[in-house]
């Protein structure tokens, strides 16, 4: 007995199981080619257009000569251009470290105590309408004679000083990442049993040993990869140092490269800093991706 | 007394257990209130009128004179949304259904434009947009912006519904003589109405405040209402029918948001920005 009744025998049942499988291949490929074009034409060749053209000297790359290259972008980028590196990197580590001091209290209480959680979603939605609003109300708050002057008064601040300053600048950004860092310590927090913390407390352990022995090591993954996705965000900080930055923070590179590429027209120089922006960036949300697998998308 | 004392201390303790709670629940709140701080003075201020008065007329001025801008943003949205579901459909349906060599890392690469800064975007569509596509006086080139920016928030979703949903629905149509594509249009499609729907709204709310990119690779003729809002902000000084149109621009992407969560709940934006 054979294949027979089918039409076929065994060797053209596996070829055509092959082809089939085949097919689906080229189905799938055809399905995701869309997608695929749609990155490439606006993403990844744009991004390898400015690496080529962070690599060639001024704007030589329109001179009908060809393009001339060096690395004179990149040694102004740890020369003249220094600060605005220093100053982005401190900003964002700041707001870092406020998102990680107000994040783990909040995202501990959210998760034990709060059984009203979907009115606290609706709250931490506002600040995903974008920064430029926030830096806007911020703006309006922060103004001498604003709503905020007779607090600030109150405490012996001068009003002047509060809004073109570096505080200023860190509060705004840190109220725009703060949903990340509650999230990614968040989706930790609720993996870890409650019945451990009350298990350490009938042994003896003061909150702080049981924060710093138990939840602490347990959170750990969710916490680096909140800290590194809240830093990847504000590294590219634009609207909260213009609109409430000094001198000093309007100095962040996202802003300076706007001026310079699309201001000024210096193409080179802008392509080194957003290269610089990219690779801090990428390098961040990659290990943050590592750390927060399994706990945010599943 | 001495009954009296012993029975004194579970009580002592169960307030300070309530005090501790009531600290976290003021915490939250706190800081809940400092979040929607900066909305809700831009509210108040932008109802307010010359010398301080009471003004409906801010908003008059967002449908007048900035209503150009606002139908830019909800034009400049719509136009995204299409592009971002046309595309995203086949693409997350081919990665959960279809096997093809080398997913793992397309799917990668189509979510990492997340996680390039904007001004990065920017900067590079410009570059590209002035000296190789030849794009920088039409809309499009907007458009397709926005488009490759969200279109990761709007597979995503897509992908989650689809792994959620057993293959066994897809088999049974296909059993009962159904060609592939009525199988997807009459019962793929409307089991994952919430993941698409999660990602439509996410997408919207994104594109409709956008102003970063916005500020790129905008053509001279096309000002967006979030774009208009950075302009004044940054050069004329506040003014409240400045705040009224940030406070309109909120309230309509926090109103989407509402009706979401009204209609499907939560589940489906989780990973993407709300916990």
């Amino acid at each position: 007995m054979t294949a027979e009744p089918l039409g076929l025998s065994i060797p053209g049942i596996a070829a055509e199981v092959r082809r089939r499988e085949r097919n689906r291949r080229l189905v799938g490929l055809a399905l995701i080619l869309p997608a695929l074009l749609l990155v490439i034409l606006f993403l990844y060749y744009p991004l390898t257009y400015i690496v080529q053209i962070s690599f060639t000297a001024g704007n030589s790359f329109l001179s009908p000569k060809g393009p001339e290259y060096s690395i004179a972008n990149y040694s102004a980028m740890f020369g003249r251009f220094l600060p605005n590196v220093l100053v982005t990197l401190q900003l964002a580590a700041l707001s870092t470290l406020v998102n990680l001091l107000f994040g783990f209290p909040f995202a501990y209480v959210l998760v034990r105590k709060i059984r009203y959680r979907d009115i606290v979603r609706a709250f931490m939605v506002f600040p995903m309408f974008g920064a430029l609003y926030i830096a806007f109300g911020m703006r309006f708050i922060l103004l001498p004679g604003g709503p905020a002057t007779p607090l600030l008064q109150a405490f012996g601040i001068d009003a002047t000083s509060v809004l073109y300053s570096l505080p200023s600048v860190v509060f705004a950004m840190s109220i725009f990442t703060f949903p990340f860092m509650v999230m990614n310590v968040g989706a930790a927090l609720s993996n870890v049993d409650p019945t451990l913390e009350e298990a350490a407390a009938c042994l003896g352990a003061k909150p702080m040993q049981t924060f710093r022995r138990i939840l602490l090591p347990l959170t750990r993954s969710g916490v680096i990869a909140g800290i590194l996705m809240v830093f990847g965000w504000n590294i590219g900080t634009f609207a909260e140092p213009i609109l409430l930055g000094s001198q000093n923070e309007q100095r962040a590179l996202a802003w300076t490269l706007y001026q310079r590429g699309v201001v000024q027209s210096d193409y080179g120089i802008s392509s080194a800093m957003s290269v610089v922006l990219l690779v801090v960036a990428f390098a961040v949300s990659y290990f943050a991706l590592r750390y927060s697998r399994g706990a945010l998308v599943q | 007394m001495n009954a009296l004392a012993t029975g004194s201390r579970p009580v002592l303790r169960v307030s300070r257990r309530r005090l501790v709670d009531l600290v976290g629940h003021a915490y939250v709140w706190l800081v809940l209130i400092v979040f929607v701080l900066p909305f809700l003075t831009l509210l108040v201020y932008s109802f307010t009128g010359p010398g301080g008065s009471y003004a409906v007329e801010n908003f008059q001025y967002v449908l007048g004179s900035f209503g150009d801008n606002l139908s830019w943003s909800f034009r400049v949205s719509a136009v995204t949304l299409v592009i971002n579901l046309a595309v995203a459909l086949p693409a997350a349906y081919a990665i959960v259904r279809y096997p093809f060599p080398g997913k793992g890392l397309l799917y990668s690469l189509m979510t990492l434009p997340l996680y390039v800064p904007g001004a990065v975007i920017g900067i590079s569509l410009v570059l590209v947009y002035n000296f190789t596509y030849h794009l920088t006086t039409s809309v499009w080139g907007l458009v397709f912006a926005m488009a490759m920016g969200t279109f990761p928030l709007m597979l995503t979703p897509i992908v989650v519904a689809l792994k959620d949903l057993p293959v066994a629905f897809e088999e049974a149509a296909e059993c009962l003589g159904a060609t592939r594509w009525q199988t997807f249009w009459r019962v793929v499609f409307p089991l994952i109405g919430p993941g698409v729907s999660a990602g439509l709204m996410l997408c919207f709310v994104i594109v409709f405040n956008e102003y970063l990119v916005t500020l790129f690779v905008h053509p001279p003729s096309v000002t967006t209402a979030p774009l208009r809002v950075f302009n004044l902000v940054r050069t004329a000084g506040l003014a409240p029918t400045t705040a009224a149109l940030a406070v309109t621009m909120q309230l309509i992407s926090f109103a989407a948001i509402l009706l979401f969560f009204r209609v499907f709940g939560t589940r489906y934006l989780k990973g993407t920005y709300l916990i």
